[in-house]
């Protein structure tokens, strides 16, 4: 469909009367007010790259900055976090039923004829002056658990991957939802002058291919105006396509050409009234300050080798999970909102101590490097951490199981995410699942829980961010009740 | 004035149930006039005859219980007065509009009409006023339109006054704003129920018209607190059913207050104040509290308003982000580190205007020097303050001494030294400093954070986790570490690089060679055919990769070198395990021999256990 035939359709009548009504009321606003006050408002809000919305934040915030760190596939709460020590001797027995009640399972394993259960091949022990119990496939991150909080009771809705990383990221399993880093950056805006508010990178990983599939949603803008999807950072090559100039263009001419399609647009604009327009407008002028802000921001010949080794023998290696946590390190230095990396494939359906040890490896000395890295600039009280799949692993195996060797099916009905940095309190342990990780015993954490946490640690009250679309006000946590999780909070 | 009768008292509280009905009734004749002066709806006041015949005797009857209730007393005169004289005058006018409209003069119907209504507006105000206090209309509004309206509210009194805790009047600071809360719309200036005013202590001290409601230095005899404290449903339960009530707190307090002898002008300094209590004091003006001592000398931050016009132009100005913390206190934060070098000690300057209400100051990586941290330091209010990799020294920090609020100070790849810590040192709110990269010793770091730990607070938190402990222990749910033994890992061939040391690619795990008894993995043949032909080239590149694996995977050394069957070098890729102890083999064969039967080579491990378990099946 033409986007302008599109674009005039969605003008309905309920629509109509809400900006006739509106506009008339502005008017009479500015009567009242004096012409001044109004015009300048507007205008100044205009000028800015990523301006707020007006109001917010709703209270003082304690984060400035998030980074979230996505574990796409669903790594396992038994192998890493969520220790079980009495299922060591039921090896290889059934799980009760009292414990699955009846529960639904994935395909892969609802036509399994038992559901033995696998006690997790890894040694835990105590980190910290917390004592949060860490699996010895975690060595570094073990190191830092003072600075986490380490929740172990979040609970999704979904059962497969796609409606449930969809869920956790855009807070809806059905498609078309804005991602939260959409959310914060239509809010919250950004400082940064010259690179995009939320900033996604998708690095490589070493288990098995080809592995889930990432998609564009995850990030995007929904339902938003479309300047705020994340802005996905290449993992090879260049990271962003097409900066340089063609041949025989300097940068001058380039802007000249610019400010030009700039005039077009805004007649474009003055004529059709689409908002995208105004998007695209905002992200040719982006593209230009990018020009000169990417190649500083990849260039990592400043950062000393002290530095490069927190994140691990990877940091430099383009396209790895360390050197985009380096990266995500750089990009919140320059005042960019949101930085979401998405880490793929822990989704160990068979050969999990392999892999999962793999992928472990891949992230875990980066991730305690990221925090030292923020500690050690004063980063980390007003930089939010998050880390976590969309759901967890069943205690039973899927597949053969054997003293050395198991596998693990989709279980939303509890696993472990964590929480660091600002408003966060370091060393805490939240929550309680039952002797086989299968069942909340203690404090559940919906993922919309978690949602309106961050929300709430950026100073944004989720029940009052809201966007209106096909007659509803939307909002990220949705309509059901969320709350942010006090138990974490400073 | 003697008081009424019950009788009369009886009728006389049924006008707040009635006035509403003439009210509604006036306002709905008013709205018909209105619509029947459009010619399509002429018709639209034919029903005015029957609503006037119900209008006219209801608001005479409200209007004589209202004249009855207010012999009851118990209300500020001034505003009875006019309350009651504007209510007669609707009734009266409203009989005026019957007698009219009976003799159908039209014209001056309708000006009878807008006339009583405007009255009625008038009195139902003053009634308004009358039960529920002056600004209850305008309380929540605004603060322009609280202004426009005439009724700027005034803060109770004694709220937010400076001055440290003990410095604070225990009744007009503690008392009285939390019976403002509670007691006064009914006993208060405007309107004194039972002859009660609760609003100063004189009037608190003489009590009601039915003797003292306080008895002094026992609280427990005083009907204040006997009323406050009967069960809600208690007919003589105060506040009443239905209002606001006073917290656990409020009535603790006040029970203090009394026990103390309930004095008027006792600062709480020279009280005795039990620990409970402190720690409520301590609650309640924590906020105020965050000046205390400077009070006098630290300017106040001026209302967001006025402040944020200056913010967003500076914003644009200087290409930094000037923006409120929250819509709801005046507080701003302000990033100038976006600017780089661009922002200097002049564009400093510039936010001298916004010095009383910056909270958060992000200079990181400006071109500010120490002659401008004298403006950073006017900046009373700053809780968060970045300094790090810019050009300042000691001399910089000196001018921050009196940034009484400071939490947190970034002061890292800064030329700080030593010197610096002693300004520092009076920072009493501290809690975050840092100096990495900084010329300041780790010793003196070290000293320096020490110093500032509040041992006592400490030793009291140590002694309560050693309880916590000890009741976990007689609980038995010490935490037990450690995987079943039986379940020992397979190593498998895991690599010790994730990337391939010849071309920098992912490796792939599944092609791999064995270099110096480690498994080395390769993104593609070719690279590893290179590196098996010349290793040397790549070893520099495979030390730096060579990424100890996590946990006992891989990690795990066989326990032998040489094959137990037939003794050459093991290849450590072949293995399997053993009684929970890791064989190599030197190729796939002999470990098939010893998986046939283990026991002829278990001599050759160490491992002469010939009774032990048989080896568990192995599935890769």
């Amino acid at each position: 469909m033409q986007p302008l035939t599109e674009f005039h359709q969605r003008q309905t009548r309920r629509l109509f009367f809400k900006n006739t009504g509106l506009a008339a009321g502005r008017i009479a606003l500015a009567t009242v007010l004096g012409p001044g006050l109004l015009r300048a408002a507007a205008n100044v809000r205009q000028q800015r790259a990523h301006p707020s919305l007006p109001g917010l934040p709703h209270f003082a915030p304690k984060a400035k900055r998030l980074i979230y760190l996505f574990m796409n596939g669903a790594p396992s709460q038994l192998d890493l976090w969520d220790y079980k020590p009495r299922l060591s001797g039921l090896y290889n027995t059934d799980l009760p039923d009292s414990i699955r009640m009846g529960q639904r399972l994935t395909t892969m394993t609802s036509g399994q004829k038992r559901f033995p259960v696998a006690p997790t091949i890894y040694k835990f022990a105590p980190h910290g002056q917390c004592g949060t119990l860490v699996s010895e496939l975690l060595p570094h991150t073990a190191q830092i658990v003072d600075e986490l909080a380490v929740i172990k009771t979040v609970h999704t809705e979904a059962i497969n991957h796609d409606p449930a990383a969809t869920f956790l990221l855009t807070g809806n399993q059905v498609p078309g939802r804005p991602s939260i880093g959409a959310w914060i950056s239509y809010g919250l805006g950004s400082e940064a002058e010259n690179l995009p508010a939320f900033v996604v990178m998708t690095p490589r990983w070493s288990a098995k291919r080809p592995a889930q599939a990432l998609y564009q949603r995850l990030w995007g803008a929904g339902f938003l105006p479309s300047k705020h999807q994340g802005v996905a950072l290449r993992s090879q090559g260049d990271p962003v396509l097409f900066l340089n100039n063609p041949p025989g263009v300097d940068a001058a001419t380039r802007h000249t050409m610019l400010d030009g399609l700039a005039k077009l647009n805004q007649a474009a604009f003055e004529r059709s009234g689409d908002p995208e327009i105004q998007t695209r407008i905002a992200q040719y002028e982006m593209a230009f300050r990018m020009q000169t802000s990417v190649p500083e921001l990849t260039d990592i010949c400043g950062e000393p080798k002290s530095v490069l080794d927190l994140y691990g023998p990877e940091a430099s290696v383009p396209g790895t999970f360390a050197a985009s946590a380096l990266m995500a390190r750089r990009l919140v230095e320059r005042g960019v909102r949101v930085v979401q990396i998405l880490h793929r494939e822990w989704d160990q359906h068979e050969n999990l101590p392999r892999d999962l040890s793999l992928q472990c490896r891949d992230i875990d000395q980066a991730c305690k490097g990221l925090i030292l890295d923020l500690k050690q600039r004063g980063m980390l009280e007003d930089t939010l951490v998050v880390w976590g799949g969309e759901f967890g692993r069943t205690v039973y195996c899927q597949g053969e199981l054997t003293q050395t060797n198991y596998g693990r099916d989709h279980h939303p009905r509890c696993y472990t995410m964590w929480l660091a940095g600002a408003g966060v309190r370091g060393g805490t342990a939240y929550g309680e699942t039952d002797d086989f990780s299968y069942n909340i015993v203690r404090d559940p954490v919906h993922i919309r829980d978690i949602n309106a946490t961050i929300l709430h640690l950026l100073g944004v009250d989720h029940k009052r961010l809201i966007y209106t679309f096909q007659g509803l006000d939307q909002r990220l946590t949705g309509v059901e009740e969320a709350n942010p999780v006090k138990g974490i909070l400073v | 004035m003697t008081p009424p009768s019950d009788t009369l008292l009886l009728f006389g509280r049924f006008h707040p149930l009635l006035v509403h009905l003439p009210i509604g009734l006036i306002v709905v004749l008013a709205f018909l006039e209105l619509l029947a002066c459009w010619p399509r709806l002429k018709q639209a006041n034919a029903s005015a005859g029957a609503i006037l015949a119900l209008a006219v005797p209801a608001s005479i009857i409200t209007a004589v219980c209202g004249w009855l209730l207010s012999l009851a007393g118990g209300y500020e005169a001034g505003l009875l007065q006019w309350h009651k004289w504007t209510g007669i005058a609707v009734a009266v006018m409203c009989a005026v509009i019957g007698l009219v409209y009976w003799l159908d003069l039209k014209k001056l119907y309708r000006v009878a009409l807008s006339a009583t209504f405007g009255v009625l507006v008038w009195a139902s105000h003053y009634g308004g006023s009358l039960t529920h206090g002056k600004d209850y209309l305008t309380r929540y509004a605004p603060e322009s339109l609280q202004t426009l309206l005439g009724g700027a509210s005034t803060p109770a009194p004694g709220r937010n006054r400076g001055g440290t805790l003990a410095d604070k009047q225990a009744f007009a600071d503690v008392i009285r704003p939390m019976l403002g809360n509670t007691c006064i719309s009914c006993h208060g200036p405007e309107k004194a129920k039972a002859g009660l005013h609760l609003d100063t202590h004189p009037a608190l001290i003489k009590g009601s018209e039915n003797g003292p409601v306080i008895v002094a230095g026992k609280a427990a005899d005083s009907p204040l607190i006997k009323r406050i404290v009967l069960p809600a449903d208690h007919e003589d339960h105060m506040p009443p059913a239905g209002k606001p009530q006073p917290a656990a707190d409020d009535i603790a307090l006040l029970r203090w207050w009394i026990n103390a002898g309930a004095p008027d002008d006792k600062k709480i300094s020279e009280l005795k104040v039990p620990p409970d209590i402190q720690k409520i004091l301590d609650k309640r003006f924590a906020g105020a509290m965050a000046g205390a001592g400077k009070a006098e000398s630290v300017v106040q931050p001026l209302p967001l308003a006025a402040v944020l016009p200056l913010a967003e132009k500076l914003t644009d100005d200087l290409n930094i982000a000037v923006s409120a913390l929250s819509p709801s206190e005046p507080w701003l934060q302000c990033n100038a580190s976006i600017a780089g070098t661009n922002f200097a000690d002049a564009d400093l300057a510039a936010l001298a205007p916004l010095a009383a209400n910056l909270r958060w100051l992000d200079l990181a990586g400006t071109g500010v020097t120490d002659a401008a941290l004298a403006q950073v330091g006017a900046m009373r209010h700053l809780t968060r303050l970045h300094l790090q990799r810019t050009a300042i020294t000691d001399t910089g920090v000196a001018h921050l001494a009196g940034l009484a609020e400071l939490e947190s100070l970034n002061l890292y790849g800064t030329a700080v030294t030593d010197a610096a810590l002693g300004t520092l040192g009076r920072l009493a709110k501290l809690r975050q400093l840092y100096l990495w990269q900084s010329k300041v010793t780790p010793e003196a770091a070290k000293a320096f954070a020490e110093a500032r730990v509040d041992k006592e607070q400490i030793a009291k938190w140590e002694a309560e986790i050693e309880q916590l402990q000890a009741q976990i222990k007689d609980q038995h749910i010490a935490v037990e570490a450690g995987a079943p033994a039986s379940a020992a890992a397979d190593p498998g061939p895991i690599p010790i690089n994730t990337v391939c040391p010849v071309s920098g690619k992912l490796a792939d795990r599944t092609r791999t060679t064995v270099h110096e008894g480690k498994i080395v993995a390769f993104c593609c043949d070719n690279c590893k055919a290179k590196f098996t032909k010349d290793p040397k080239p790549h070893l520099a590149k495979l030390a730096q990769l060579a990424n100890p694996p996590p946990g006992n995977l891989g990690l795990a050394k066989a326990i032998n070198t040489k094959c137990p069957v037939s003794g050459k070098d093991v290849d450590p890729t072949r293995t399997r395990l053993h009684d929970g102890k890791l064989v190599a083999f030197c190729c796939d064969d002999c470990k098939a021999k010893f998986d046939q039967d283990p026991k002829p080579f278990l001599a050759k491990l160490g491992l002469d256990s010939p009774d032990s378990a048989p080896p568990k099946e192995q599935k890769q």
